[in-house]
Protein backbone atom coordinates (compact mmCIF):
# COMPACT_ATOMS: atom_id res chain seq x y z
CA UNK A 1 0.00 0.00 0.00
CA UNK A 2 1.04 3.47 -0.62
CA UNK A 3 -0.72 6.69 1.11
CA UNK A 4 -0.83 9.79 -0.59
CA UNK A 5 -1.66 12.63 1.62
CA UNK A 6 -1.65 16.62 1.39
CA UNK A 7 -3.82 19.55 1.55
CA UNK A 8 -6.88 20.25 -0.45
CA UNK A 9 -6.04 21.04 -4.45
CA UNK A 10 -2.24 20.30 -4.13
CA UNK A 11 -2.84 17.80 -6.77
CA UNK A 12 -2.65 14.07 -4.95
CA UNK A 13 -5.55 12.30 -7.60
CA UNK A 14 -3.62 13.65 -10.58
CA UNK A 15 -0.50 12.45 -9.18
CA UNK A 16 -1.82 8.99 -7.98
CA UNK A 17 -2.88 8.70 -11.62
CA UNK A 18 0.33 9.46 -13.26
CA UNK A 19 2.36 7.37 -10.99
CA UNK A 20 0.02 4.41 -10.83
CA UNK A 21 -1.13 4.77 -14.43
CA UNK A 22 -4.81 4.76 -13.62
CA UNK A 23 -7.50 5.00 -14.68
CA UNK A 24 -10.52 7.61 -13.40
CA UNK A 25 -12.42 4.17 -12.82
CA UNK A 26 -9.83 2.90 -10.99
CA UNK A 27 -10.06 5.30 -8.44
CA UNK A 28 -13.02 5.00 -6.00
CA UNK A 29 -14.04 8.10 -3.56
CA UNK A 30 -15.05 8.06 -0.69
CA UNK A 31 -18.17 9.70 0.62
CA UNK A 32 -19.70 10.85 4.31
CA UNK A 33 -22.43 8.57 3.60
CA UNK A 34 -21.28 5.37 1.61
CA UNK A 35 -19.26 2.30 2.89
CA UNK A 36 -15.58 2.13 2.02
CA UNK A 37 -14.55 1.13 -1.02
CA UNK A 38 -12.93 -2.09 -0.07
CA UNK A 39 -10.96 -3.82 -2.92
CA UNK A 40 -10.47 -0.66 -5.37
CA UNK A 41 -6.62 -0.02 -6.97
CA UNK A 42 -6.88 3.66 -5.25
CA UNK A 43 -9.02 4.75 -2.70
CA UNK A 44 -9.65 9.02 -2.79
CA UNK A 45 -10.98 11.02 0.10
CA UNK A 46 -10.37 8.89 3.45
CA UNK A 47 -11.21 11.57 5.39
CA UNK A 48 -15.09 11.51 4.13
CA UNK A 49 -14.90 8.19 5.24
CA UNK A 50 -13.54 9.49 8.56
CA UNK A 51 -16.03 11.99 8.87
CA UNK A 52 -18.68 9.24 7.86
CA UNK A 53 -17.22 6.86 11.06
CA UNK A 54 -17.47 10.04 13.33
CA UNK A 55 -21.15 9.95 12.79
CA UNK A 56 -21.52 6.58 13.11
CA UNK A 57 -19.57 6.15 15.89
CA UNK A 58 -17.37 3.72 14.11
CA UNK A 59 -13.47 3.68 14.57
CA UNK A 60 -12.22 3.80 11.19
CA UNK A 61 -8.77 2.44 12.14
CA UNK A 62 -10.49 -1.01 13.17
CA UNK A 63 -12.23 -1.09 10.35
CA UNK A 64 -8.96 -0.67 8.11
CA UNK A 65 -7.35 -3.26 10.74
CA UNK A 66 -10.02 -5.70 9.98
CA UNK A 67 -9.41 -5.47 6.40
CA UNK A 68 -6.36 -5.33 5.56
CA UNK A 69 -5.72 -7.76 3.03
CA UNK A 70 -8.07 -5.93 1.02
CA UNK A 71 -5.95 -2.60 0.69
CA UNK A 72 -2.63 -4.31 1.25
CA UNK A 73 -1.91 -3.51 -2.63
CA UNK A 74 -3.96 -0.12 -2.86
CA UNK A 75 -2.85 3.45 -3.44
CA UNK A 76 -4.60 5.46 -0.30
CA UNK A 77 -5.23 9.10 -0.63
CA UNK A 78 -6.19 11.34 2.63
CA UNK A 79 -6.32 14.73 3.15
CA UNK A 80 -3.94 16.75 5.23
CA UNK A 81 -6.61 18.46 7.50
CA UNK A 82 -4.87 18.83 10.99
CA UNK A 83 -3.11 22.19 10.50
CA UNK A 84 -6.05 24.54 11.20
CA UNK A 85 -6.92 25.81 14.36
CA UNK A 86 -8.56 23.11 17.01
CA UNK A 87 -12.17 23.63 15.83
CA UNK A 88 -15.21 24.38 17.99
CA UNK A 89 -17.79 21.93 17.12
CA UNK A 90 -17.00 18.54 19.08
CA UNK A 91 -17.72 16.41 15.43
CA UNK A 92 -14.93 18.34 13.64
CA UNK A 93 -12.52 17.77 16.69
CA UNK A 94 -13.19 14.32 16.96
CA UNK A 95 -12.87 13.92 12.77
CA UNK A 96 -9.54 15.26 13.19
CA UNK A 97 -8.65 12.83 15.94
CA UNK A 98 -9.85 10.21 13.87
CA UNK A 99 -8.39 10.51 10.17
CA UNK A 100 -4.95 11.36 12.16
CA UNK A 101 -4.99 7.81 14.16
CA UNK A 102 -5.71 6.24 10.65
CA UNK A 103 -3.47 8.38 8.56
CA UNK A 104 -0.54 7.34 11.49
CA UNK A 105 -1.65 4.13 11.25
CA UNK A 106 -1.52 3.42 7.79
CA UNK A 107 2.11 5.69 7.40
CA UNK A 108 3.42 2.81 9.14
CA UNK A 109 2.16 0.36 7.18
CA UNK A 110 2.85 1.80 3.74
CA UNK A 111 5.56 1.01 1.65
CA UNK A 112 5.76 4.53 0.69
CA UNK A 113 4.50 7.95 1.70
CA UNK A 114 4.44 10.97 -0.59
CA UNK A 115 2.90 14.08 0.56
CA UNK A 116 1.70 16.84 -2.13
CA UNK A 117 2.60 20.47 -2.10
CA UNK A 118 1.72 22.98 -5.20
CA UNK A 119 1.60 19.65 -7.53
CA UNK A 120 4.73 18.74 -6.60
CA UNK A 121 5.38 15.14 -4.49
CA UNK A 122 7.51 15.12 -1.26
CA UNK A 123 8.31 11.32 -0.67
CA UNK A 124 8.42 10.71 3.00
CA UNK A 125 8.85 7.22 3.17
CA UNK B 1 15.24 32.30 -12.30
CA UNK B 2 11.78 32.38 -10.63
CA UNK B 3 11.23 31.11 -7.42
CA UNK B 4 7.61 30.48 -5.62
CA UNK B 5 7.59 30.67 -2.02
CA UNK B 6 5.16 29.61 0.16
CA UNK B 7 3.95 28.47 3.65
CA UNK B 8 1.37 29.58 6.58
CA UNK B 9 1.62 33.45 7.64
CA UNK B 10 3.52 34.70 9.93
CA UNK B 11 6.68 31.95 8.85
CA UNK B 12 8.73 34.65 7.21
CA UNK B 13 8.31 34.35 3.34
CA UNK B 14 8.26 38.09 2.63
CA UNK B 15 11.49 38.92 4.45
CA UNK B 16 13.07 35.67 2.64
CA UNK B 17 11.61 36.59 -0.73
CA UNK B 18 13.46 40.25 -0.23
CA UNK B 19 16.74 38.62 1.25
CA UNK B 20 16.11 36.01 -2.69
CA UNK B 21 15.39 39.19 -4.59
CA UNK B 22 18.23 41.21 -3.04
CA UNK B 23 20.86 37.87 -3.69
CA UNK B 24 19.14 37.78 -7.57
CA UNK B 25 19.72 41.02 -8.40
CA UNK B 26 22.99 42.13 -7.53
CA UNK B 27 23.14 45.43 -8.93
CA UNK B 28 20.37 45.04 -11.35
CA UNK B 29 16.54 46.58 -11.10
CA UNK B 30 14.97 45.36 -7.77
CA UNK B 31 10.88 45.89 -7.89
CA UNK B 32 8.84 45.05 -4.84
CA UNK B 33 5.47 44.56 -6.82
CA UNK B 34 2.99 45.27 -3.94
CA UNK B 35 -0.33 43.67 -4.93
CA UNK B 36 -2.30 44.37 -2.01
CA UNK B 37 -5.36 47.46 -2.02
CA UNK B 38 -5.42 48.70 1.26
CA UNK B 39 -9.48 48.60 2.11
CA UNK B 40 -8.98 50.02 6.60
CA UNK B 41 -6.55 51.07 8.83
CA UNK B 42 -5.34 47.71 9.85
CA UNK B 43 -4.32 47.36 6.06
CA UNK B 44 -2.69 50.66 5.94
CA UNK B 45 -0.20 49.86 9.07
CA UNK B 46 0.42 46.37 7.63
CA UNK B 47 1.44 48.27 4.35
CA UNK B 48 3.69 50.95 6.24
CA UNK B 49 5.16 48.24 8.05
CA UNK B 50 6.43 46.33 5.13
CA UNK B 51 7.81 49.51 3.54
CA UNK B 52 9.73 50.06 6.70
CA UNK B 53 11.48 46.51 6.88
CA UNK B 54 12.49 46.49 3.54
CA UNK B 55 13.65 50.78 3.20
CA UNK B 56 17.46 49.63 2.95
CA UNK B 57 16.88 46.62 0.18
CA UNK B 58 17.14 49.24 -2.63
CA UNK B 59 13.27 48.25 -4.33
CA UNK B 60 11.72 50.03 -6.13
CA UNK B 61 8.20 49.83 -5.29
CA UNK B 62 5.15 49.28 -7.85
CA UNK B 63 1.45 49.06 -6.59
CA UNK B 64 -0.10 46.50 -9.11
CA UNK B 65 -3.58 45.53 -7.14
CA UNK B 66 -4.77 43.74 -10.53
CA UNK B 67 -3.69 42.94 -13.88
CA UNK B 68 -0.65 41.85 -12.66
CA UNK B 69 1.50 41.56 -15.69
CA UNK B 70 0.73 45.29 -16.07
CA UNK B 71 4.55 46.12 -13.96
CA UNK B 72 6.27 44.81 -16.76
CA UNK B 73 5.61 47.66 -18.37
CA UNK B 74 6.28 50.06 -15.51
CA UNK B 75 9.81 48.53 -15.19
CA UNK B 76 12.78 46.97 -16.95
CA UNK B 77 12.19 43.46 -17.57
CA UNK B 78 15.88 42.57 -17.21
CA UNK B 79 15.08 43.40 -13.61
CA UNK B 80 14.01 41.16 -10.58
CA UNK B 81 10.29 41.62 -9.78
CA UNK B 82 9.24 40.12 -5.80
CA UNK B 83 5.42 39.26 -6.08
CA UNK B 84 3.74 40.04 -3.39
CA UNK B 85 1.58 38.08 -3.12
CA UNK B 86 -1.00 36.36 -5.51
CA UNK B 87 -3.19 35.41 -2.49
CA UNK B 88 -3.82 39.07 -2.60
CA UNK B 89 -3.68 39.40 -6.38
CA UNK B 90 -6.08 36.72 -6.44
CA UNK B 91 -8.65 38.48 -3.55
CA UNK B 92 -8.84 42.03 -5.59
CA UNK B 93 -9.41 39.58 -9.60
CA UNK B 94 -11.98 37.38 -7.80
CA UNK B 95 -13.94 40.06 -5.54
CA UNK B 96 -13.19 43.04 -7.53
CA UNK B 97 -16.86 44.59 -6.37
CA UNK B 98 -18.74 44.84 -2.98
CA UNK B 99 -21.75 43.09 -3.28
CA UNK B 100 -20.81 41.92 -7.06
CA UNK B 101 -20.80 38.60 -7.98
CA UNK B 102 -17.45 36.23 -7.68
CA UNK B 103 -15.35 36.62 -10.89
CA UNK B 104 -14.95 32.81 -12.04
CA UNK B 105 -12.09 33.87 -14.88
CA UNK B 106 -9.74 35.68 -11.65
CA UNK B 107 -7.56 32.54 -11.20
CA UNK B 108 -6.72 31.83 -14.98
CA UNK B 109 -6.05 35.69 -15.63
CA UNK B 110 -3.79 35.37 -12.49
CA UNK B 111 -2.63 32.68 -13.99
CA UNK B 112 -1.88 34.17 -17.59
CA UNK B 113 -0.18 37.34 -15.88
CA UNK B 114 2.08 35.54 -13.24
CA UNK B 115 3.37 33.12 -16.37
CA UNK B 116 4.08 36.19 -18.43
CA UNK B 117 6.43 37.95 -15.74
CA UNK B 118 7.85 34.42 -15.34
CA UNK B 119 8.56 33.54 -18.70
CA UNK B 120 9.62 37.71 -19.69
CA UNK B 121 11.52 38.74 -16.26
CA UNK B 122 15.05 37.88 -15.67
CA UNK B 123 14.40 36.89 -11.93
CA UNK B 124 10.99 36.68 -10.30
CA UNK B 125 9.93 35.90 -7.10
CA UNK B 126 6.56 35.12 -6.12
CA UNK B 127 5.17 34.74 -2.39
CA UNK B 128 1.43 32.71 -2.00
CA UNK B 129 0.05 31.47 0.98
CA UNK B 130 -1.09 27.86 2.41
CA UNK B 131 -4.56 27.31 3.62
CA UNK B 132 -5.12 24.03 2.66
CA UNK B 133 -4.40 21.73 5.33
CA UNK B 134 -7.18 22.08 7.90
CA UNK B 135 -10.11 20.62 9.53
CA UNK B 136 -12.64 23.66 8.57
CA UNK B 137 -16.03 23.58 6.42
CA UNK B 138 -15.80 26.92 4.47
CA UNK B 139 -18.68 28.47 2.45
CA UNK B 140 -18.97 28.23 -1.52
CA UNK B 141 -17.07 31.31 -2.13
CA UNK B 142 -14.14 30.74 0.15
CA UNK B 143 -13.85 26.87 -0.75
CA UNK B 144 -14.04 28.47 -4.87
CA UNK B 145 -11.24 31.07 -3.45
CA UNK B 146 -9.02 28.18 -2.04
CA UNK B 147 -9.10 26.27 -5.26
CA UNK B 148 -8.73 29.04 -7.08
CA UNK B 149 -5.60 29.91 -5.58
CA UNK B 150 -4.70 26.59 -5.32
CA UNK B 151 -4.91 26.60 -8.97
CA UNK B 152 -2.66 29.52 -9.20
CA UNK B 153 0.05 27.81 -6.87
CA UNK B 154 0.01 24.34 -8.87
CA UNK B 155 0.81 26.63 -12.36
CA UNK B 156 3.33 28.94 -10.76
CA UNK B 157 5.33 25.45 -8.97
CA UNK B 158 5.00 24.06 -12.60
CA UNK B 159 7.32 27.32 -14.06
CA UNK B 160 9.18 28.03 -11.43
CA UNK B 161 12.93 26.96 -11.35
CA UNK B 162 13.08 26.57 -7.08
CA UNK B 163 9.59 26.25 -5.05
CA UNK B 164 9.87 26.67 -1.73
CA UNK B 165 7.90 26.35 1.94
CA UNK B 166 8.90 28.20 5.07
CA UNK B 167 8.02 26.88 8.24
CA UNK B 168 9.24 29.38 11.14
CA UNK B 169 11.33 30.85 8.95
CA UNK B 170 13.12 27.65 7.92
CA UNK B 171 13.17 26.35 4.52
CA UNK B 172 11.68 22.76 3.05
CA UNK B 173 12.83 22.67 -0.57
CA UNK B 174 10.21 21.13 -2.98
CA UNK B 175 11.83 21.61 -6.07
CA UNK B 176 15.11 22.89 -7.55
CA UNK B 177 17.50 24.50 -4.84
CA UNK B 178 19.16 27.86 -3.74
CA UNK B 179 22.02 27.31 -4.92
CA UNK B 180 22.63 30.65 -7.86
Amino acid sequence: MDLIIGGAYQGKRAYAKEKYALTDAQIASCTERGDLPLGARCIDHLELYTLRCVKDGVNATEVFRAHAKEWENSVLICEDIFCGVVPMGAEMRAWREVTGELCAYLSREAVHVTRMFCGLAQVLK
Amino acid sequence: MNILISGGCKNGKTAFAEDIAVRLSAAGDRYYVATMVPFDGEDRARIARHIAERADKGFQTIEQGRDIAGCLTRANRGGTFLIDSTTALLVNEMFPFAGKSVDDGAANRCIAGLCEIAKTAKNAVFVTDYLYADAARYDASTENFRAALAAVDRALAAVCDTVVELCVTNVICHKGGLDF
